[in-house]
């Protein structure tokens, strides 16, 4: 990262290589939307070009990108879709497009996707990041702005609500 | 969550010790949370993006950026030109103002230079809660509390004496004052935070900031130190112009969202 930041295209060409398609299967899940998701990492990237002055030494880079991610993600969902579709409280909904589905989209894995969706931001961004994107909860907290035991509270409601969410949403569906 | 609970939560996705096994196995939370994490199981994962002209594109587009401004530039000029620019608006204000005298207030100078020095840190405060990037979201709180604490010390702080004219044209001419001076720090304080990620609190706290230097030229040049006065024509009018930054801030295009 200090060679990035010294504008080194080839220190830049080492990020982009290691973290531009995790990003984009992140906000892929964010956004529901592959060709959006690819837009998205331009202005990802783009923005950690032009905000490298904003990185504070001995921070990590990944939590940055991923919060660089999740705030262009939140700003796509803000401008691009009608306010009905966003969430009660503005925020993101966690719709995974059905154009992503593989052969595993069976009737379980939409419920389950479905009540990802019903969760909050606050709490399914958490989820997200640790069980998709494989991050230790000290890096969620730093991509958050938050602090790890916020974190870990959130994520613990978080999976918690999702049993009580997937237990509704199965009696509903025999019914 | 219990220390166990924590531990637990520590370890999902690999094989638990026997004691947090045992004790996920007690535990109703813990039960709770370990099936909701086993159920995103059945979520497919998604397929990995081949290199595909997008991403490319995104490469390259970026490589052009990083060609134009090898070197980054530190987030703290930033700060400083804006709060040079509160600076100037400062001097312009008091000059223009300040024909018939700088200080007009008539309360105890110790009062009004204590005022004036708790002004100037909210200044200062406020501009650097906007553009600092901080690994720790920034809290509503102690911006309200600050800004509620500087309100009420203007207030308390006022000498009590009414010159002879008009409430009404008193206030006028404040309320005229403080929009005019507000006007370039505001849309300096808005060029510079569309370059990082919209943060309400932060338009806020910029909004109070770039008002503040219209607040601080009224609080030394204003001989009106009644209650009334001070109230309806110093504070309010300050509140409400770091809210219409809020509102601006939320309507406007972020440049960048680096936190």
């Amino acid at each position: 990262m200090a060679r990035f930041c010294q504008g080194e295209s080839t220190a830049f060409d080492a990020l982009f290589q290691r973290y531009s398609r995790p990003v984009h299967g992140y906000l892929t899940r964010l956004t529901g939307s592959p060709s959006a998701a690819e837009d998205l990492v331009q202005l990802t990237f783009l923005s950690l070009v032009r905000a490298r002055g904003r990185f504070q030494e001995g921070a990590r880079v990944k939590p940055w990108l991923y919060a660089i991610a999740t705030n262009a993600a939140r700003d796509y969902q803000r401008r691009s879709r009608r306010p009905e579709e966003l969430t009660e409280q503005g925020e993101l909904p966690a719709t995974v497009a059905a154009e992503t589905a593989g052969p595993r989209d069976t009737g379980l894995a939409r419920t389950v996707q479905r009540a990802l969706e019903l969760l909050p931001e606050g709490q399914r961004i958490p989820i997200v990041l640790h069980r998709f994107e494989g991050m230790s909860f000290a890096e969620i907290a730093e991509s958050m702005g938050l602090t790890e035991s916020a974190v870990k509270v959130r994520a613990h409601r978080g999976y918690a609500r999702l049993r009580e969410l997937l237990a509704s949403l199965r009696e509903e569906a025999s019914e | 969550m219990t220390p166990e609970c924590e531990r637990v939560l520590d370890a999902l996705g690999g094989p638990l010790p026997p004691e947090l096994a045992a004790h996920a196995a007690s535990c109703e939370d813990c039960r709770a949370l370990t099936s909701g994490f086993e159920a995103l199981e059945a979520v497919p994962p998604l397929p990995t993006p081949q290199a595909t002209p997008g991403m490319e594109a995104a490469r390259r587009k970026t490589l052009e950026e990083l060609a134009i401004t090898p070197v980054a530039t530190p987030w703290w000029r930033e700060l400083l030109m804006l709060l040079a620019t509160y600076a100037m608006v400062l001097g312009v204000g008091l000059s223009a103002l300040g024909r018939a005298g700088v200080v007009l207030n008539s309360a105890s100078p110790v009062v009004v230079g204590g005022l004036a020095m708790l002004i100037l840190a909210l200044v200062g405060g406020g501009a650097y809660v906007a553009l600092a990037p901080g690994r720790r979201r920034f809290r509503w709180a102690p911006v309200a509390v600050g800004a509620a604490l500087v309100a009420i010390l203007i207030v308390l702080g006022g000498s009590g004496t009414a010159p002879a004219r008009s409430f009404l044209s008193g206030l006028m001419r404040c309320v005229m004052s403080e929009v005019v001076l507000s006007v370039l720090p505001l849309a300096l304080a808005l060029v510079l935070l569309c370059r990082s990620a919209f943060q309400p609190v932060r338009a806020f706290a910029a909004g109070l900031s770039s008002a503040g230097v219209s607040l601080f030229v009224l609080h030394l040049h204003c001989s009106d130190g009644t209650v009334d006065h001070l109230m309806v024509g110093h504070i309010v009018p300050w509140l409400l112009l770091a809210g219409v930054a809020l509102f601006l801030r939320s309507r406007l295009r972020t440049r960048n969202y680096a936190p």
